[in-house]
């Protein structure tokens, strides 16, 4: 393995998957590098499960390839054990006790650390002899987090792993989680349609719609040169500084523009305005969701 | 992975014991009271012959014979375990999403699947054995009513049960792969092993071997075959032609002549019986090709099985 190539932990290259003739994946070509944190973005059915399924290697690419330092992980148990995955819904044996949930993961990991997931276990308050099914879902987590962590992976991936949790728990498990990987250095990416958590918890984001992905790199870089601009009715000339127009609404006399910017925007008829990292989120996947089907309801527009 | 099966299936092991011990219950008693009636009734009486001989038969199979309905009831033991070990066994991971849990630890999935699929039909193949066992020794003392080569009766004993048995959970854990819901698993794997039970069992068992048959004059006393499966009896004029199906048993009256009431039939002189059949000595020859069907069909559903998990996320 070629040293520059490690620096990659993920990487997707033209990666597709298709059910039936429908694309959940397509054409999606992305580098993760090591250390960062990462959030995968984008809302329901627009392939999040998909890329993270195909980085895990439950499913198969139908184009394109998935490395995970630099190994394909489908059928491939040498590259599993580097990775963790806690699954949507974080399933679980219910009848199993969180005791043996740890004594099963021992038996199915070659490399696993027992004391690692009983430390976690208990700093998270869970009863070690209780089927996990009469656990609460935010304790249920928890233990889908341990079971993960304890397998001491370089690339932690996660899905949607608080969408079903109050905000309470919500914070907890981000807390846990964070907690988990900074002492290890461990990679991690997160998919999630919750903007709010991210923010404070993620430095780098994927953002994924309609099965293709929007926006990919560093969350300061992305935010550092995004701009929203609003000014006169825009026809389409350059603006002095911006690089390209992401998104662009219109009324008769105005255009709201959003950005990338190469500098500073010079052209004074353009009012400048900073971007949250949830509006820019929010500016890239609104993309095509307004076109509601008025016409399939049968009302005006 | 032994743990784990051992961890995960333990309590469904407990209920298969529980009704295993509960059949048991029943055929304990039942088959050691056949026996010493069976022994006291003609075993002692038929070593001189005579009427008392055959009233003691009568007697005894006046007592049993409702016994061979519960032979129908076992015909669906297989069946459960078809329902309850096999359709889960995929199905119930990818309906709770375990499967996603289970398959991205360190063990491929192709590891797990002949784990679980070894050890379990191992488990149920000794389970059956054991069943079909213990249903050879209840049935001997009623083959003095039935033959155990009977239909019905031949699919319940010997080790035709674990050909059967192995199969029904082969067909529920493929069922559970390609539908991957245990109520739909569940729902197919029934139709389905009744409709392979029957096609095998009304098509290709007939024709294993070619059957023998024998002629026998009309008679008041037809020698009987004891153990042999009887596949079809007729009349037939001299000529072979078919008259009626049955046996026609009556005293021969006048010189050779034929009884009033075959002569009302129309039966001529030099009509006989015809029987058509499997003599006793084929059974094991029998079971043993019936369970090499099962089996194969069972081994190949496995494989088709293993193969689907392989391609499921």
């Amino acid at each position: 393995m070629r040293g520059h190539e490690m620096e990659h932990v993920l990487e997707a290259d033209g990666l597709g998957k298709r059910y039936g003739a429908r694309w959940a994946l397509r054409d999606c070509t992305l580098r993760l590098p090591a250390g960062r944190v990462a959030a995968l973005v984008g809302p329901n059915g627009s392939g999040k499960s998909t890329l993270l399924h195909l980085a895990v290697g439950l499913l198969r690419p139908d184009a394109g390839a998935v490395r995970v330092f630099g190994n394909t992980p489908y059928e491939n148990t040498a590259a599993l054990a580097d990775i963790g995955f806690v699954a949507q819904d974080t399933p679980l044996y219910r009848d199993f006790t969180a005791n043996d949930l740890v004594t099963m993961a021992g038996k199915v990991n070659r490399r696993w650390d027992a004391t690692l997931a009983r430390t976690r276990l208990a700093q998270a308050g869970i009863p070690p002899r209780i089927p996990v099914g009469k656990l609460s879902g935010g304790q249920r987590a928890q233990v889908a987090l341990a079971l993960a962590l304890a397998k001491r992976p370089r690339l932690l991936l996660l899905d949607e792993p608080v969408a079903s949790l109050d905000p309470v728990a919500r914070r907890e498990f981000l807390r846990t989680l964070m907690g988990g990987v900074a002492e290890s250095g461990t990679t991690v990416l997160l998919s999630s349609h919750i903007l709010a958590d991210l923010e404070h918890s993620c430095d780098h984001l994927v953002v994924l719609s309609s099965g293709a992905v929007q926006l990919s790199g560093a969350v300061d870089d992305i935010v550092g040169e995004h701009r929203r601009l609003v000014g006169p009715r825009h026809h389409g000339e350059p603006i002095g500084g911006v690089a390209a127009v992401v998104r662009a609404r219109h009324t008769d006399r105005q255009s709201t523009l959003l950005v990338r910017a190469t500098g500073r925007v010079t052209d004074p008829s353009w009012t400048v305005h900073e971007l949250t990292l949830e509006d820019l989120i929010l500016a890239y996947l609104s993309d095509g969701v307004t076109e509601a089907t008025h016409e399939a309801w049968g009302v005006a527009a | 992975m032994i743990w784990l099966t051992w961890r995960q299936h333990r309590t469904q092991g407990l209920y298969t014991l529980l009704g295993l011990a509960a059949l048991a219950a029943f055929i304990v008693p039942t088959g050691l009271a056949m026996r010493r009636d069976l022994d006291r009734l003609v075993g002692q009486r038929c070593a001189t012959g005579g009427e008392l001989c055959d009233r003691g038969m009568n007697e005894f199979i006046d007592t049993y014979s409702p016994l061979l309905h519960v032979a129908i009831l076992l015909l669906a033991v297989p069946l459960l375990f078809g329902l309850f070990w096999g359709a889960p066994l995929v199905a119930r991971e990818i309906e709770q999403g375990t499967h996603r849990m289970i398959w991205t630890q360190g063990i491929s999935r192709r590891h797990w699947a002949w784990t679980k699929a070894g050890l379990l039909g191992g488990a149920v193949a000794v389970l059956a054995a054991g069943y079909g066992w213990g249903i050879s020794w209840w049935y001997e003392p009623l083959q003095i009513r039935e033959s155990r080569f009977t239909e019905v009766f031949f699919d319940v004993q010997g080790v035709v049960p674990v050909g059967y048995t192995l199969f029904a959970v082969a067909l529920g854990l493929y069922a559970g792969t390609v539908l991957p819901k245990v109520m739909s698993a569940m729902a197919v794997t029934l139709p389905a092993y009744i409709a392979a039970r029957l096609a095998v069992g009304m098509y290709a068992r007939p024709r294993f071997m070619a059957p023998l048959n024998r002629s026998l004059a009309i008679d008041d006393h037809i020698e009987g075959m004891t153990g042999a499966w009887l596949m079809s009896t007729e009349v037939r004029q001299a000529d072979g032609t078919r008259v009626t199906g049955g046996m026609m048993v009556c005293r021969p009256e006048g010189d050779g002549g034929l009884c009033a009431a075959a002569r009302e039939m129309g039966l001529r002189p030099g009509a006989y019986n015809y029987q058509v059949y499997q003599p006793e000595g084929r059974f094991w020859t029998f079971q043993w090709i019936e369970t090499g069907i099962f089996v194969a069909a069972a081994a190949l559903l496995v494989w088709l099985a293993i193969r689907r998990v392989r391609r499921v996320a």
